[in-house]
């Protein structure tokens, strides 16, 4: 049970979140509003990026084109398993089926 | 047989009730037609030198009722073939179909969304968020997978879940299921009751939660997991780490991937490439078993996974895990596809 750590691995994720904050600066903050309380308040379509931002996003990568017509359906789908509220349901409609 | 009876009723039911434009959807353009998803992949792995060759098909049938209850099911068919001698010799196997889930969802109101069926049992990050092959960064579960999810993965009765609270600042969310036994075939579970609650900071995007399942089968096991989950707002960072431990033992991974979308040489290449990683440890308690080893374990992968468009991936990664007397090498290579027909024409 001698050299149990994978101490190639410490060296990777060093490495990893060495390159990700050391890009950081040149990044745009992911969503534009969030940053800004004091904007004018924000539009459905853009609560709704928020909502994706803050609760979909944290599992998965933004979704491929969705079906207009199946759009009501997977945010259905969505709702259930990201535990999201009425609200955030109706701003997510609006923000993936404007 | 009672699997076939529910999808019938479902399907006529949706059929009977299917609409392409929800009440719900207020001024948007959602439709709400039945929908057929899921992910299929293929993946090479080798592990201590043995390679197998592992097809998946995951599909997803979503049948709403409305714009507040929605049917859905999931079926997991995966194959497992091995060369006949090990490491010689043609690719012989056999392919398992497991039903994840078949629940009817009731979406009440922003509070209490109930559920009635065969679930995914609520338990740490994976199970329920990201076990989905088109979701899986890296493509073998954690070590201590096996706890909080005995005997199948899956619990049949009813289940309550929904946003406690709400507010600018965080919102908590909770789950909250029994079980009962069953034996039926292709719908298994076992006896247990547990619950699942996180806490989600929209200002340090992060989120902090807990599981607990007690198991009610035969000897009454208590299980417990302890997870948080981080993406800085201005970095493509996204970590995750979870601790569980149960009567079998108790285990630890952490996991982080970014995308290297900022590097600035050849961007168009690189911003669709990801790279993972993920560490583990794992101490067995009473002798370990049930699914869990029985020696202690230690593993690490990394891997750098590339999305060609939206549905699909190419992965890759190695790993080595470290056992007492055993240490061995795993490499995973494939693809993952993940797919979305609605089963009705969108209307003029």
């Amino acid at each position: 049970m001698k050299n149990l750590m994978p101490i190639p691995l410490v060296t990777i994720y060093a490495a990893l979140v060495a390159l990700s904050l050391g890009i950081a600066a040149t990044m745009p903050p992911l969503i534009a509003q969030q940053s800004d309380p004091k904007s004018a308040p924000l539009t459905p379509a853009q609560r709704g990026e928020r909502v994706f931002a803050d609760n979909c996003a944290r599992c998965h990568r933004p979704p491929m084109t969705i079906p207009p017509q199946a759009t009501g359906t997977v945010i259905m789908h969505m709702r259930v398993r990201a535990r999201l509220s009425r609200q955030q349901e109706q701003d997510l409609l609006h923000y993936l089926a404007p | 047989m009672r699997t076939r009876t529910l999808l019938c009723c479902g399907m006529l039911l949706a059929s009977l009730h299917t609409r392409a434009q929800g009440s719900g959807a207020d001024s948007s353009h959602a439709g709400y037609a039945p929908v057929i998803s899921g992910s299929l992949g293929y993946v090479y792995n080798v592990q201590g030198g043995v390679p197998s060759l592992e097809p998946q098909i995951n599909p997803v049938l979503l049948l709403p009722l409305g714009s507040h209850v929605l049917f859905e099911t999931r079926t997991d068919f995966t194959g497992f073939f091995e060369r006949r001698h090990g490491t010689s010799g043609d690719y012989t196997g056999e392919v398992f179909k497991t039903v994840d889930f078949a629940q009817l969802d009731w979406l009440a109101n922003s509070h209490v969304i109930p559920i009635a069926g065969l679930y995914i049992l609520p338990f740490g990050l994976y199970p329920e968020r990201l076990e989905p092959l088109w979701i899986a960064n890296l493509q073998d579960l954690p070590i201590d997978y096996s706890i909080g999810t005995r005997t199948t993965g899956s619990g049949i009765g009813p289940q309550l879940r929904g946003v406690a609270v709400e507010t600018n600042h965080f919102n908590i969310q909770y789950t909250a299921y029994y079980s009962v036994h069953s034996n039926v075939t292709e719908l298994q579970a076992a006896r247990t009751a547990g619950g699942d609650t996180s806490i989600y900071f929209p200002g340090l995007r992060a989120e902090f939660g807990t599981s607990y399942q007690r198991f009610l089968d035969n000897h009454q096991i208590n299980s417990a997991a302890g997870y948080l989950t981080w993406q800085p707002s201005h970095t493509p960072l996204d970590l995750k780490a979870e601790y569980d431990r149960s009567h079998n033992g108790q285990g630890y991974w952490i996991e982080g991937n970014s995308m290297l979308s900022s590097i600035p040489v050849a961007n168009s290449f690189f911003r669709r490439m990801q790279i993972v990683g993920r560490d583990e440890l794992f101490f067995p308690l009473n002798g370990g078993g049930n699914g869990v080893p029985t020696v202690e374990t230690k593993r690490g992968e990394a891997g750098i996974n590339y999305y060609i468009g939206d549905d699909w991936r190419l992965i890759s990664s190695y790993g080595r895990e470290f056992k007492s007397g055993n240490n061995f090498n795993i490499w995973n290579l494939g693809f993952t596809y993940r797919f979305l027909w609605p089963l009705a024409r969108e209307k003029k």
